[in-house]
């Protein structure tokens, strides 16, 4: 099963955080190549790991900047909102250096602070296993 | 007002979903426009499908059920304040 096991000075007030990359969906780029149109380049982002969110979330931008149009709907519940609809997109996301890949939907909405453009949710861990060590201000990620 | 860009997918589904929660409970549904495409186990084979048919254009694909579950989230990261569409 493909890992990364990251440190982090700041881990217990910034959380553990990593950079990924992310993707236009296998089929499509596989689609692309097939009909000779060029494949957007990926885009390189910091995202939280986020054990309170039920789904990934993505910065709008990122589908745009992708050129994805949306394959869903769902409604979000946040501190400050309920049932807000967002549009969801399928979405790689890659972590290159360690073969890390998942490919699902996520949701488009507005994230502010920290420079954080995605937060990885329950969905994605459904799948992997996430070892926070706390003492160690260090994390490890694995997916299936 | 900008319109969903689902909107149309989204009123077949509600037109059609007492058939399809009967058939397929559980399953996910792949719409275009007003033509319902097939109905699939996971997700992620009827986006496979609507990308191999549709390209890069929007589609819908959603799970069959009576009542859709929100996703809930405890961070502050997510500000919205209007509608995707919007």
């Amino acid at each position: 099963m493909p890992s990364v096991t990251l440190k982090s000075e700041n881990l217990e007030s910034e959380g553990p955080i990593l950079e990924v990359h992310f993707l236009i969906p296998s089929e499509l780029e596989k689609k692309y190549i097939e009909e000779k149109k060029p494949i957007p380049e990926p885009v390189i982002i910091k995202s939280l790991i986020d054990t309170g969110a039920s789904a990934c979330v993505i910065q709008k931008e990122i589908p745009e900047k992708l050129g994805l149009e949306p394959m869903g709907v769902t409604k979000i519940n946040t501190p400050s909102s309920k049932e807000h609809e967002c549009y969801q997109y399928f979405i790689r996301m890659v972590i290159p250096s360690h073969n890390l890949i998942y490919e699902g939907a996520f949701i488009a909405a507005p994230l502010e602070g920290q420079n954080i453009s995605c937060l990885i949710g329950r969905d994605v861990l459904k799948s992997g296993i996430l070892i926070y060590i706390g003492y160690a201000n260090q994390f490890t990620l694995s997916l299936l | 007002m900008n319109k969903n860009i689902l909107a149309e997918e989204l009123e077949t589904y509600e037109k059609n979903k007492q058939n399809l929660l009967r058939d397929n409970r559980g399953k996910y549904v792949l719409i275009k426009g007003k033509e319902i495409i097939n109905v699939f186990d996971t997700q992620a084979d009827a986006v496979k499908v609507g990308i191999d048919k549709f390209g890069n254009s929007p589609f819908l694909v959603k799970k069959i059920q009576e009542v859709d579950t929100p996703q809930n989230f405890t961070s502050n990261h997510i500000k919205v304040s209007l509608p995707c569409h919007q």
